[in-house]
Parts: structure tokens; C-alpha cells; sequence
């Protein structure tokens, strides 16, 4: 099988590397780039786990080839925290309502609640629950993976209010 | 228990292990590479009985990049246990790493090792199988046919996996004859599977000296490396077994799943690391279920509701293997003692095999079922005789000094608390007197229920358990405990931490947990039977009270002061009664004139009694009459749990009991086609669990009404516990909506309105 | 997975080309989501997968008031969902696709594929089906229009040819007074196939219905449209009775096989339920 050169951004980092045309974004991602924090939860669309951010949009990386990704800009879990030592309020959030237990899901969870905020800082129950309708958690019920998006959600909306007023 | 002002223990601090979590750090088996590493896949066959005629490999040996390939010719032919409980006398030794012969549709029959996942999965199509079939036994009816085939040639006859469970307490016919009321009726459910969101997967390496080093994810990392040792030949001192974190076992990962062995020998054949990842797929075909059932159950009531005897007779089905169907038929049986008090009891278990996946270990364990059938049955026993659901319930619920499943007196009887909580703060009476309909919607009828359980914490007696901890006390005055538990994502392992800190007297930050390593840490059974808080907590609790003595000791040396003046707050050592003089734990660790630096290490071991949580679930439902589908809409379970430990961490618990509980009563069963054996919904878009969108409202209330004794300040394990009650519950909510009654899970929106249609026919045959 | 061999032309005629020189066990790959899975689950033997998402002109979505909806090839049913041309003038439409999987999926998946894998549970099909839409194709010897509901030769097969292309798919404009619906079954209120789905497509004038359309989803080897249940329905004030006829109506007209989702006489009954239901919600949806 002939490799192709692909070249993508991941996390702000400018990547380049030799991937086969069969293979997934996903096994890229993790077995190429090293990124180990998306995960398979089932290769076939199904669970979420492997969600991340390509031009801005959500995707399952095990639905998506790594040569379609040429030239795409990629944010894993690996690149939500703003800088090493602070997390971003989703991940505080997250800590603070136990709203990851086995945290196999939790990566995928993480980016889907991100791009909703990003659209949306102050969604309503019912937006949060069908913006995770394609990740499935099996350990918490949803109810404190709910809670802490709610949490950070509104501390986000209140940063950035002060901002604008400072 | 003396008044303790808690500094730790009942607060929900930081889960030290979800950092990694959430940032992407954290290591799970499958993120592992190793120099060289291979990639194993196995071949599963597509028949549920047969025997191999013939298995030829050699196209796929050819293929190029396939490095080896195994079938029952080359693996060493050793029986052993699904299910390597080695303390437990009955587990079933049933299995070969490859057999010549079949016995469930999923069953691996070859093993392929080669540079690439996608090689050694197309290697697979290559080997070339010719099968004499077998006649499938398919169900409980069939295996139980006088004429039926046989699974096994072990065993003690016929198809069943162990001999009768049979319990017999007090006078049956007494009872019966003191009856006002007689209710008799079948019950039945499906084959729920855990579903943990990470498909098991392992690593095998073998270094020079040929020990065998071996990844992961297991809730059961001691018995895994028992049984890889014992099938293996090796001591157990040649298999180092290591689980960084695991995304979900529910139960299940304490099951060796054949591949454990492939691995390793592929590892071993090929000289180079093997790793072997199940697909999705296959973690439905050769992963665990819970046992699907036939339950017959008979109990009399005196008027006022109180029972005066109990006969039941339930059937599990084991699959292919026996696996947990030892300790399931047991506990399952006990389990119909207790609950609600009935002094008259009848009781036989079974287990039957089948050529059908193996059911093992799940979350509720055997007890599931038998709750199921009585919750249900309590209530009919309530309309009947005119009481109120909640009221029955309470008038037989278990009480203290009664005599427990396991044979123990109950210490603590929290059932009752939980349900007059319950039916407070779900406003029990107003909401059963509403309107059933639904202004919004013509076709809805809403309705309540209430279902009940209690959960040993612990699978003592059934297996001799016992909780290690070792505690060290660094130089620095840091703090590691090094524990044998699995963290299965349950935060088992801050509650620990939580716990050492509490009874050591400093702060939670300073103590760190060294786990999944069998070559360092503790032997610990394994993170199963809610036993990891209980008994684990209770030895590191034991533990470090020992090395606080021996802290305080070494400071009272270096304060030329008596050690019983001394207590330790914060990481500061006091002197009592004098406020200005105290050092620090790491001023007492370290160094000074004439006394070296030291490190002090104490150890714990704990051997439990029996212990019991308890809980309440009050349930709102609606249904669709006209499409047939029910809707979960609230939920308050109501828990004792003795001691919270952590409080949100107890929750999640729960509430994942819930969700998983409200899949099995309405939505989920894997289905075996009845004449094929063939799976019909392998994966996750028809095997239905409850997602963001289906999931009810869930209102947590968690009490400590029952602190057991046993336990760390009292804790007692949670995570068995939700999946119990939720299921009898719904049902009876669904009664209470619609009128129909139901004896099986899941219920169907068919079911709903087949039973509509029933219920209409009969009452215009009345009319 | 399986591996395969990878290409990207960018051309039409090039795509067109390849896609019959490679011969068996090549396909055009769109968005992929259906297509990769039945790789993986070993559904489809591929030995070349043709991607057309270098072929200019494919990722366009217009509306015009005279020849109404048109989108392209790889136009993805997330970028349909969020383009706003879609409200008020296609809620039937937009529901199917809000129904259709996840929103990762959705942002990878094209209408189009999900239009051209032939399923009969395939969300898009029945709302398109019932608004009258027309496929378009490129062939080496000229295009071709197809009627939607003529596009289909069985679950999985379609009536295009060898090398055949669809590039874009028209919906015609609302006619006034319109209404429509789509209700999808399924036991979870996500990430479902659908069970049943029924789209209609109704014009009403005060109260009388001048036109519909019904189209079944998911009860026979193909989406269905229900002609006997529409005829009820013309000419009509859509009361109760004539909803309850045509809900018994619809019921006669499908096809269902039983299967592990639910049997046929569940389905049955299904259309019949979502059937009334459906032309309830379209004549509460303002048009
Ligand atoms: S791994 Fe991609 S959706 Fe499950
Ligand atoms: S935390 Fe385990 S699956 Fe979500």
C-alpha cells in the first residue's frame, strides 16, 4: 500500500507524516502522532469517544480518513487546556462534579461540550443533552456530566462578560 | 460509633486519578506501544455447536507480514476456570485455550499474530475451517429437555453447570396454610451486557528470563496473573500483571476472555509483543452478560400484607461456559431469603449451559433477577389485598438481627429508612393520587412504583475475601498506599486515600496510591462485589493507625514527650494541651542530631464480616399508548450506605446503576437468533442503552442510617446496589400508568401494546 | 479496517473514469460514514475508494424561488441542517436530518451518500422523497434528472450506472399553503435507525387539502410512497375520520419484514400511528 505525505495542524503544532490512504484519522492521530487521548470506543461512529475538532467542527476521527484531514487544522483533548498549568473550565468542572469516572469517555465528552459552549455558553438542559446525544457514557448516568457543563457554562459566560467590561 | 469530627471522609475532594482523565494523560492498556509490538486477532466461529473436522492455516501463515498462527494443535491443552475465583470452591473448570470443539456462535478457534491490525485481521478470512455440526441447545427449555445434547462431558450431569442450590428455612407448608392470599406466578428476562465503554484489550511481552510481562484491563489483576501462571506453567512470580487505568469493568473484566492466553502464547511463539484489542463487535461475541433467566416464584400473604411463606425456583442460563454461574446461582438463591422478611422459604437454584455466549459476572450479581420477580410480585400482593405499595413494603421490610442471604444477622437495617425518606420527599401519596393522563399528550398514562434492594458488601461468605494495604510514611512526610484494587473508575482509590489521610491525620494531598502492579502491591482478590471501599478502606484504615502510632512514637522522641500526649492534625504533630509546641510530619520524618531519617512502612489486613446496603428507588413513567413506548422520567433512589466516604463520587454511582437498570427493564438484551445461535445486535445502535437524550431526571438522596460496624466509619459498598431496585420499579410504575401487568425485562413497546390489547379483550369479555 | 487503495480526482469525467477502470470492488467514497463501517464490519469487500471531494462545483448549496433547493454531492447534511434554507420552507426535511445519527456524523455525512446507500431506514429519503426532489447525475455520455422516487431498484441498489455520478439533488419549492412533517421511530430519542419514518407533504387551502404526499420509510425494500393513502387525504378537511382512514390506509399500503429491531406487525401498526401523527404535526408547523 503507497503512503501518502500528510501534513495537518494538531493542537497549534504543525504536523507532517506518512500515513496509508486506508487508515483512520483516529489510528493516525494515535498510533502516528502519539496522541493517545482520543479513544476507540467502537470504530464505527457509534460512541464518541473519538470525537475531536477538524476546521472547527466536531468528528468522529474513526469516521474520517487521515488524508482527508490534509491540510486541516485539529484539536484534540490533548490541546484543551489553554497552557500546562491551568486547565480549562470544562476539565475544573468536570473534576468538581465527578463528572468522570472511568474517563474513557471523557475525552470525547470534553470536545463535544466545548464546541457547545463555544456556540453556546448558556445552553438549556434540553441543548446540552442533544449536543451529547452521539457520546455515550456508561458509568455516570449523564447527570453530572450535565451539571458540570451547566458549571462551566456559566463561569466561562462571566469571564468573558468581565472582559469585555475591563 | 464515638462522635468523630471528619477532616476528609465525606467530602467530596478532588479524585486524584481524573486529572490524568480529563486532560488526555491518562494511560489506558490499549494507549501503550512497545518496541516491535505485534498485533493479534482471532478467529471466531460462525456456528454455536460443532465439532473442528479439519483447520487449515496455511494460506494465512503464508500471507505476507503474519508472524503466527494458532489453533488448538498448538496451544497446550489445560483445563482451567472463566472465572479464577482460586479462594472460592466452586468455580467450574471448563475451559481450553482453544478446543477442537465449538460450543457458542463467537467462540475463538484460532489466533493470528502480524506486523499490522489490518494483516492479521485480513489473515483471518484465510484460515479454512470445516466443521461437523452439533445440535445447538439454544435456551433454559432446551438444555433442560430430558433428551437435550450435552454442552459439557464435566459437571455434575445433564446440562447444569453446578448441582442444585436448595435452601429451606422454617415450614413452608405452615406458611402456606396461614396464608390469606396465594400469589403465584413465572417470571423471565433477557441478556443485558455491561457495555463498558473500553473494549477489553492486552499486552504480552516476554523478557530473557522468561517472564512474562502483561497489560491489562482487569478488575481482577491477582487472578489474572493466577490463572496465566497456572494454564501457563509458570510461578507466580514469572507473570507480572499491570493495569494502569480501565475504562469500565461493571463486573465482567474479572473474566479471563481467552484471548489473556493467546496473547501470551503468540508473545512467546514470535519472540516480539503482542497486543490484541477486541473490536466493539467482539466484545459483545466473547464478552459477558448477565444471566438471562426463568424464575417460578409462590408466596403467601396474611391479610394485613405480612408474608408467611416464600417457594422460588429460578434457572439461569450460563452460556457456553460456567464462568460466575457458581457464585450467581448461590448468591442469586440466598438473595430470595431476605429483602422481605419471610420466616418460610423454599429455594432451588440452577444453572443450565447453553450454546450460547458466556454470561458471567454484572453489576447486581444473580440478584437482579430474584428482586426483580419478588418487587414485582410484592406489589401485586398489595393491590390485592387493598395496602399501599410503599406501606406492604414496609410492613415485611428486612429488619436488624434477621437473618441476611449470607447466613449472618443484619447489622443495621437501613431499607426502612430508605423507603419512609422516599415517600416523603417524592411526595409518594400525592403523586399515586394524580392524574394519570397527560393534558400535553391523549395518548400518555403516567404512573409511579417503588422497588427495593439490599446488596452485600463483599462476595464473603461465598469466597474467603480479604482487604491489604500497605501505608508508607516517606521522609518527607509524604504518604503512599500501595493497594491491590483495581481503579475502575469508581474513585475507589481517593476513597481510599481519603481514608488513610483521615485516620492518619494529614492532609489528603500528601498521600498518593500505588496500584495495578502485581509485582509490588498488595494481593487483593480483585474490584468486584462493592468490596474495594469496604474491606481495602478497612485495612488501609488498619494500616494506617499503626503507622501513626509509629510516626507519633518517632516524634514523641524528638518532642521528649510521652507518644500518647501527641496527636497529629493536618500533618502537624501536637503536643496536647500545648499549643506551641508541635512539629510538622515531615520535621518528624526527617533527620536531626542523633536520630537518622527514616521511613516508616505498616501493613493491614482485613478479613470481613458481612455487611448490607440498602435502597428505595421511587420512579415516574409515562406511556406511550399508542406507540407502546415507556418513558423513565424520574427517578429518586434512596441509598444507605452506612458512611459516604465521597459523596459525589457515590452518586455517579448510582446514578450509572440507573442508567444501566433503565436499559435492561425497557431497551437493551443482545439477542441470540433461537435457531442459529447467530448474535443479531453486536453493536451499540441496536444493542439500545439509554443515552444523553433517554435519560430521567435522577434525584440522589443518600443516607446513613445503617453504618455497619465492619466498615470504614461505617462505609459500606455502593456500586451493586442501584441496578437492583430500578427494574421492579418501572414495571411496577408501568402497571400503575397503563394496568397491565409485566413478568419479564426489557419490556417491549410490543410487549406495552400486546398487553393493552390483552387487557382490553378481557375486560370487554367481562362487560 | 481493511486496507484499500486511495484516489482523488478532480474531475468528474476523471472520478467517472477511474471508478470504471478499477472495476469491481472500487467505490466513490462521499462522506464515508456509512461506508467505513461496513468496511470494518467486513459488509463490503474494497479494494479502491474513489474520493470526490476534489471535484470542484459539488459543495453548493442554492435555493431560488423558481426551481427551489439544490445541493451538491459533498454538501453534508450538517451544512444542509445549518444553511436556513431549510426553515419553514422544508421542516420535514430538517427533522429527518436532525434525527440522522450524530451531529459528528452529521458533519462528515453527505445527504447525498446517505440518499445513494439505498437504505430503506435512510432518514433523508422519505421527506425528499415526499417533497418531490430529482436527483441529477453525471455520465461520460451526458446527465440524466431522476425522480427520486424512481431512483431506487431495491434496498442497497439504485438505478445509476457504472461510473454514474450523482452530483446534486433539487428540491422544489413549497408550493402555498404547504405543510410537512417527518417522525422517525426508533426505542431512544437518538442515534437510532429509524424503526418506521413517515414523511408527508401536504398543500392546504382553507382547510381543504389540495395536495399530498405521503413516503414511508423503513416498511419495504425501498422508501415508499403510499398513492391510496394520499388519495384519502386530497379533497379532504384532514378530520379525524379521514386521518384515522388514512392511517389505516398507510397501514395496508407497506411492506414490512420482521427483524431484531421490531416485527412487521409492530411496524405496521407504526405507520399507521406516525402517519396520523405526522399529518397532525404538519398542520401545526407553519408553513
Ligand atoms: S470510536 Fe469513533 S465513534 Fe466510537
Ligand atoms: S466515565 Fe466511564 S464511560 Fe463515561
Amino acid at each position: 500500500m503507497n503512503k501518502i505525505h500528510l501534513e495537518i495542524t494538531v493542537n497549534g503544532e504543525a504536523r507532517s507524516m506518512m500515513v496509508e490512504g486506508h487508515r483512520s484519522l483516529l489510528d493516525a492521530l494515535r498510533e502516528e502522532a502519539g496522541l493517545t487521548g482520543t479513544k476507540k470506543g467502537c470504530d464505527v461512529g457509534d460512541c464518541g469517544a473519538c470525537t475531536v475538532i477538524v476546521d472547527g467542527r466536531p468528528v468522529n476521527a474513526c469516521l474520517m480518513l487521515a488524508v482527508e484531514a490534509q491540510g486541516a487544522e485539529i484539536l484534540t483533548i490533548e490541546g484543551l487546556q489553554p497552557d500546562p498549568d491551568t486547565l480549562h473550565p470544562l476539565q475544573e468542572a468536570f473534576m468538581e462534579h465527578g463528572a468522570s469516572q472511568c474517563g474513557f469517555c471523557s475525552p470525547g465528552i470534553l470536545i463535544m461540550a466545548k464546541c457547545l459552549l463555544d456556540r453556546n455558553p448558556l445552553p438549556s438542559d434540553e441543548e446540552i443533552r442533544f449536543g451529547l446525544s452521539g457520546n455515550i457514557c456508561r458509568c455516570t448516568g449523564y447527570t453530572k456530566i450535565f451539571d458540570a457543563i451547566r458549571t462551566a457554562g456559566r463561569r466561562m459566560a462571566a469571564a468573558r462578560a468581565q472582559s469585555v467590561e475591563a | 460509633m464515638t462522635k468523630h469530627e471528619f477532616r476528609i471522609v465525606g467530602k467530596s475532594v478532588k479524585r486524584q486519578d481524573v486529572i490524568e482523565k480529563i486532560t488526555g494523560e491518562g494511560r489506558y492498556t490499549g494507549d501503550y506501544h512497545l518496541p516491535g509490538l505485534l498485533s493479534g486477532k482471532i478467529k471466531r466461529a460462525e456456528i454455536a455447536h460443532a465439532r473442528i473436522r479439519r483447520i487449515d492455516v496455511s494460506r494465512a501463515l503464508a500471507y505476507p507480514g503474519v508472524k503466527a498462527v494458532l489453533t488448538h494443535h498448538d496451544v497446550p491443552r489445560v483445563l482451567h476456570y472463566g472465572s479464577p475465583h482460586p479462594r472460592s470452591a466452586s468455580c467450574t473448570m471448563d475451559q481450553y485455550i482453544l478446543d477442537d470443539r465449538v460450543r457458542f456462535w463467537g467462540e475463538g478457534i484460532a489466533a493470528v499474530a502480524a506486523v499490522s491490525e489490518e494483516i492479521a485481521d485480513e489473515a483471518l478470512d484465510l484460515i479454512e475451517v470445516e466443521y461437523e455440526p452439533l445440535p445447538a441447545v439454544l435456551d433454559i427449555d432446551a438444555a433442560q429437555a430430558p433428551d437435550a445434547p450435552l454442552i459439557h462431558d464435566v459437571g455434575p450431569g445433564g446440562n447444569l453447570v453446578i448441582p442444585p442450590v436448595h435452601i429451606e428455612r422454617g415450614d413452608v407448608e405452615k406458611g402456606f396454610a396461614e396464608a390469606d392470599l396465594i400469589l403465584e406466578g413465572e417470571f423471565s428476562g433477557g441478556r443485558p451486557v455491561p457495555t463498558y465503554m473500553e473494549p477489553n484489550v492486552c499486552i504480552a511481552d516476554w523478557d530473557g528470563s522468561n517472564k512474562l510481562t502483561f497489560w491489562t484491563s482487569t478488575q481482577t489483576s491477582f487472578m489474572v496473573r493466577g490463572a496465566l501462571a497456572e494454564v501457563l506453567g509458570l510461578p507466580l512470580n514469572k507473570v507480572r500483571v499491570l493495569v494502569d487505568h480501565m475504562g469500565g469493568g461493571f463486573g465482567a473484566k474479572q473474566d479471563l476472555f481467552q484471548h489473556e492466553f493467546l496473547c501470551a502464547l503468540l508473545a512467546k511463539k514470535c519472540r516480539r509483543p503482542v497486543k490484541m484489542e477486541f473490536t466493539r463487535r467482539e466484545t459483545f461475541l466473547a464478552g459477558r452478560s448477565r444471566h438471562p433467566f426463568r424464575l417460578w416464584l409462590r408466596q403467601g400473604f396474611r391479610k394485613d400484607g405480612t408474608l408467611t411463606a416464600r417457594e422460588m425456583k429460578i434457572v439461569y442460563e450460563s452460556g457456553a461456559y460456567g464462568s460466575h454461574s457458581p457464585g450467581v446461582t448461590n448468591v442469586g438463591t440466598a438473595s430470595a431469603t431476605s429483602l422481605y422478611r419471610c420466616e418460610n422459604v423454599r429455594l432451588d437454584g440452577r444453572a443450565v449451559y447453553t450454546n450460547t455466549p458466556i454470561a458471567g459476572a454484572y453489576r447486581g450479581y444473580g440478584v437482579v433477577q430474584t428482586y426483580f420477580a419478588i418487587d414485582i410480585q410484592m406489589d401485586e400482593a398489595a393491590e390485592k389485598l387493598g395496602i399501599d405499595p410503599a406501606g406492604i413494603r414496609l410492613r415485611n421490610a428486612v429488619r436488624e438481627g434477621d437473618i441476611a442471604p449470607s447466613g449472618h444477622p443484619v447489622v443495621g437495617y437501613g431499607l426502612e429508612a430508605c423507603i419512609r425518606h422516599g415517600i416523603r420527599a417524592f411526595d409518594w401519596a400525592g403523586k399515586r393520587a394524580a392524574d394519570r393522563h397527560d393534558p400535553a399528550n391523549p395518548a400518555i398514562r403516567k404512573g409511579w412504583g417503588i422497588g427495593c434492594e439490599m446488596h452485600g458488601s463483599s462476595a464473603y461468605p461465598g469466597i474467603k475475601e480479604q482487604g491489604n494495604a500497605i501505608v508508607r510514611m516517606n521522609e518527607d512526610g509524604s504518604v503512599t498506599l500501595l493497594t491491590g484494587a483495581a481503579g475502575l473508575g469508581t474513585g475507589a482509590h481517593t476513597a481510599l486515600a481519603q481514608i488513610v489521610a483521615e485516620e492518619l491525620g494529614v492532609p489528603f494531598e500528601t498521600v498518593s496510591v500505588v496500584h495495578g502492579d502485581t509485582d509490588v502491591v498488595p494481593w487483593d482478590i480483585g474490584a468486584f462485589a462493592s468490596h474495594t471501599t469496604y474491606l481495602v478502606g478497612s485495612a488501609a484504615k488498619m494500616a494506617a493507625a499503626e503507622l501513626r502510632q509509629r510516626v507519633l512514637a518517632r516524634a514523641a522522641e524528638k518532642l521528649q514527650e510521652k507518644p500518647g500526649h501527641l496527636e497529629m492534625v493536618e500533618g502537624v504533630i501536637l503536643v496536647q494541651g500545648q499549643p506551641d509546641r508541635s512539629i510538622t510530619v515531615a520535621e518528624a520524618m526527617g533527620p536531626s542530631r542523633g536520630i537518622p531519617a527514616e521511613h516508616l512502612v505498616a501493613s493491614g489486613s482485613y478479613m470481613p464480616t458481612k455487611s448490607y446496603s440498602f435502597a428505595a428507588h421511587f420512579v415516574e413513567v409515562a406511556v406511550d399508548t399508542e406507540t407502546g413506548i415507556i418513558e423513565c422520567r424520574k427517578v429518586m433512589p434512596v441509598h444507605d450506605v452506612g458512611r459516604v466516604i465521597h459523596p459525589v463520587a457515590a452518586q455517579g454511582q448510582i446514578e450509572g446503576g440507573i442508567q444501566q437498570g433503565i436499559g435492561h427493564t425497557l431497551t437493551e438484551d443482545y439477542v441470540i437468533d433461537r435457531t442459529t445461535g447467530r448474535s443479531l445486535n453486536a453493536g451499540l445502535v441496536d444493542y439500545k442503552m439509554p443515552l444523553s437524550m433517554d435519560m430521567p431526571d435522577i434525584e440522589t438522596v443518600i443516607l446513613e442510617a445503617a453504618p455497619d460496624p465492619g466498615g470504614p466509619w461505617g462505609a459500606k459498598g455502593v456500586g451493586e446496589d442501584p441496578i437492583i431496585a430500578i427494574g421492579p420499579a418501572i414495571a411496577n410504575a408501568v402497571y400503575d400508568a397503563i394496568g397491565v401487568r409485566f413478568h419479564h425485562y426489557p419490556i417491549t413497546p410490543e410487549d406495552v401494546l400486546n398487553g393493552l390489547r390483552r387487557k382490553a379483550a378481557e375486560s370487554s369479555a367481562r362487560d | 479496517m481493511r486496507r484499500f487503495e486511495y484516489h482523488e480526482p478532480t474531475s468528474l469525467k476523471e472520478a467517472s473514469q477511474l471508478l470504471t477502470s478499477l472495476g469491481e470492488g472500487a467505490y466513490f467514497l462521499a462522506g464515508g460514514t456509512d461506508l467505513f463501517v461496513e468496511i470494518r464490519e467486513r459488509l463490503r469487500q474494497v479494494r479502491h475508494l474513489v474520493n470526490i471531494k476534489r471535484v470542484p462545483g459539488l459543495d453548493q448549496i442554492e435555493w431560488s424561488d423558481q426551481t427551489g433547493l439544490r445541493f451538491g454531492a459533498q454538501v453534508t447534511a450538517g451544512q444542509l441542517e445549518a444553511s436556513g434554507y431549510l426553515n419553514g420552507r422544508y421542516p420535514n426535511l430538517r427533522a429527518a436530518l436532525k434525527a440522522l445519527a450524530s451531529i459528528q456524523v452529521r458533519n462528515r455525512a453527505t445527504v447525498v451518500g446517505n440518499v445513494c446507500r439505498a437504505s430503506p431506514s435512510a432518514d433523508t429519503i422519505p421527506p425528499l422523497i415526499a417533497d418531490g426532489a430529482v436527483i441529477e447525475t453525471y455520465r461520460p455520455g451526458g446527465g440524466r434528472h431522476i425522480p427520486l422516487a424512481e431512483f431506487f431498484a431495491g434496498p442497497g441498489r439504485t438505478v445509476l450506472e457504472p461510473g454514474e455520478i450523482v452530483i446534486a439533488v433539487t428540491v422544489p419549492p413549497p408550493a402555498q399553503g404547504s405543510h410537512r412533517a417527518y417522525l422517525k421511530h426508533g426505542r431512544r430519542k437518538a442515534m437510532e435507525l429509524a424503526t418506521v419514518g413517515v414523511a408527508v407533504s401536504l398543500e392546504v387551502e382553507d382547510g381543504l387539502c389540495t395536495g399530498a404526499r405521503v413516503a414511508l420509510g423503513a416498511v419495504g425494500p425501498v422508501v415508499l410512497r403510499a398513492p391510496q393513502t394520499e388519495a384519502i387525504l386530497v379533497g379532504s378537511r384532514l378530520d379525524a375520520a379521514v386521518l384515522n382512514a388514512a392511517a389505516e390506509q398507510a397501514m395496508q399500503e407497506c411492506t414490512p419484514i420482521s427483524n431484531v429491531r421490531a416485527s412487521a406487525e409492530y411496524r405496521r401498526e407504526m405507520v399507521g400511528v406516525l402517519t396520523r401523527r405526522a399529518v397532525m404535526l404538519a398542520l401545526e408547523e407553519a408553513a
